[in-house]
């Protein structure tokens, strides 16, 4: 196995298997990889700040097995934060918080290719800072019908006073996230006005939207899955890679631009590539800052 | 010895094979290393669930009486032992709880045994110790130490309510914990050698032939659970063949609050009429 000892902000790292191609199809190595991720750094590590990071590792690449992992390597550098959280069934367990450069190269030098993350902060898992929408497109549906969706949700939240960010999947649907970061608001709460939210789409738009889990109901609706805002449920990170053919990102977008694009038949022009991510971020900024800055309360709770 | 390839860090696809089961410190003399407690095997049983074959509903257990022909709550349920037909000695939870040993975050190494002492009927059950942050050093050394020595340590340890004779072991590197029965649960065996006659020179010799012939390096990768494999090839090939039957969705109660339903339905009118 090839090494290579790093210095970053004077941690030392050792990484592993550079030249390793984890996405073989589009040609991308593990060193494409941290590269990826020091650039996008300064805009995804707000992000992951003080959050329960779920590993979701790739080490043999993208067409081969992956693995989960919660709880934070036991061989982890001493200078990794980690955070004490409740496991589902109430057993403590050791979670890592990637609240720094190092941290975020060691975890992708594990080959954890994806970030998840929870909505809510390691230190008040009771309490989201945000909630989401998760529009997941049934098989005979695409990522045009979530944009859809997605307008129309943003639309009826704006009547309620609720400003609504929105960012690919980085696979075939969309997140809208509404921002509260308000520590009275609990997931009970966001999870009965998502729901109301996602009966009253179905309702409205029956033959566009389902609210329902079960598939048969799906085909060529969007399922807006409210149940995202649980404790116990993680999101794909923003600025995270996806482990598909190619190193496609979870990209934030303007209502603008989802706007255009909606109306065009191309959803391929809907999935934001590493190369363009970076560039984009660096010229536009982070496009979901205000996601965990803007404060929000729910109306009529 | 043969052992398996990988150690307690290998990739494992779910993540609950990651999960500590409980954390502490091996501790003898003035030497305190703190561990995790991994299991070091998972049982090849395919496990189904118990579905209504109706709807695919999973279905639950739960306890009857045949007398009244009813389910029966758990606050009514109570434990009791049979002492003779329909004769019983009736014990609390909370009778039970007092005679449980005091969970401890230690695993006292009270002798270093030959391993080789410890007849294969007295392994229960094998599980991996992993060091804790700060340990890596004192684990090192433990590891090496019983390698030289040949040794393993005899302990105690308090898993959930029960108290355990366990051997530290070392194992490639790293700490192997084996629960042992204590000698009170293994059974007599004194009946089963029969009774001695005499044994002809020749066959001896010709069973020692015999046995000699199919003598082996001991290899376990040779061998795997064909059923299991069998099933999961099944399941495999069911599962591209046909999407899975899914369970009903449980709805929860209610619509969500009023007040929320109505100004949705009101935000909806308004944006209707505005498109």
């Amino acid at each position: 196995m090839s090494r290579k000892v790093v210095d970053i902000a004077g941690k030392r790292l050792s990484l592993s298997n550079l030249e390793k191609d984890l996405y073989p199809s589009f040609g991308f190595t593990k060193a494409h990889i941290l590269e990826y991720y020091r650039r996008i750094a300064k805009f995804i590590l707000p992000h992951l700040k003080d959050r329960a990071l779920t590993l979701k590792r790739y080490p043999e690449g993208v067409e081969k097995d992956f693995f989960f992992e919660k709880r934070c390597p036991s061989h982890r550098p001493v200078w990794v934060k980690t955070a004490e959280v409740r496991h589902d069934e109430g057993e403590k367990m050791t979670v890592c918080l990637v609240n720094d450069l190092e941290t975020l190269i060691w975890v992708e030098n594990l080959a954890s290719l994806e970030l998840h993350v929870p909505l809510a902060r390691a230190a008040s898992p009771e309490t989201p800072d945000s909630m989401v929408f998760d529009l997941d497109p049934g098989d005979q549906a695409n990522i045009l019908n979530c944009a859809r969706v997605a307008l129309i949700l943003r639309d009826l939240l704006s009547h309620l006073h609720l400003t609504s960010y929105v960012k690919t999947s980085g696979k075939k649907g969309l997140h809208l996230y509404v921002p509260l970061n308000r520590k009275e608001t609990t997931f009970e709460d966001t999870k009965k006005f998502s729901k109301a939210v996602a009966e009253i789409m179905q309702k409205n738009y029956p033959d566009l939207v389902t609210a329902k889990m079960t598939k048969e109901y799906r085909k060529a609706k969007v399922f807006i899955n409210w149940s995202q805002n649980d404790s116990s449920k993680t999101m794909i990170c923003v600025y995270s890679l996806r482990a598909r053919e190619k190193p496609i990102v979870s990209f934030p977008l303007a209502w603008k631009e989802l706007e255009n694009l909606a109306g065009r038949d191309d959803p391929q022009k809907l999935q934001v590539l590493h190369s363009e991510a970076v560039s984009r971020a660096e010229k536009k900024g982070d496009l979901f800052r205000e996601v965990v800055v803007k404060e929000q309360r729910l109306p009529h709770l | 010895m043969k052992t398996p390839r990988s150690g307690p860090s290998s990739n494992q696809k779910d993540e609950t094979a990651f999960q500590g089961i409980w954390s502490g410190t091996i501790s003898f003399s003035l030497v305190a290393i703190p561990v995790q407690l991994v299991s070091a095997v998972r049982t090849g049983r395919v496990s189904f669930r118990m579905l209504h074959g109706k709807d695919y509903s999973p279905l639950a257990r739960e306890m009857s009486c045949p007398e009244e022909e009813k389910i029966v709550p758990p606050d009514e349920i109570v434990r009791g032992y049979e002492i003779g037909p329909d004769k019983y000695i009736v014990i609390t939870d909370k009778e039970l709880e007092s005679l449980s040993p005091e969970r401890s975050r230690t695993i006292e190494i009270i002798e270093f045994i030959d391993m080789k002492e410890v007849d294969l009927i007295y392994y229960d059950y094998p599980y991996y110790l992993v060091p804790s942050k700060g340990g890596e050093k004192a684990y090192r050394l433990l590891v090496e130490v019983l390698r030289r020595t040949n040794k393993a340590g005899l302990a105690k340890f308090v898993l959930r309510d029960r108290e355990y004779l366990v051997a530290v072991k070392s194992m490639e590197g790293a700490l192997a914990l084996i629960t042992l029965h204590y000698s009170e649960e293994i059974l007599p065996h004194e009946d089963i050698a029969p009774k001695k006659e005499e044994i002809e020179p020749e066959e001896k010799s010709r069973m020692q032939k015999t046995i000699k012939k199919m003598i082996a390096d001991f290899d376990p990768e040779k061998y795997a659970d064909e059923r299991r494999k069998r099933i999961l090839d099944l399941l495999k090939k069911k599962a591209k063949e046909k999407a899975p039957v899914e369970a009903p969705e449980i709805e929860e109660e209610g619509e969500g609050p009023a007040d929320l339903v109505a100004a949705l339905e009101e935000s909806m009118r308004k944006m209707k009429r505005n498109r």
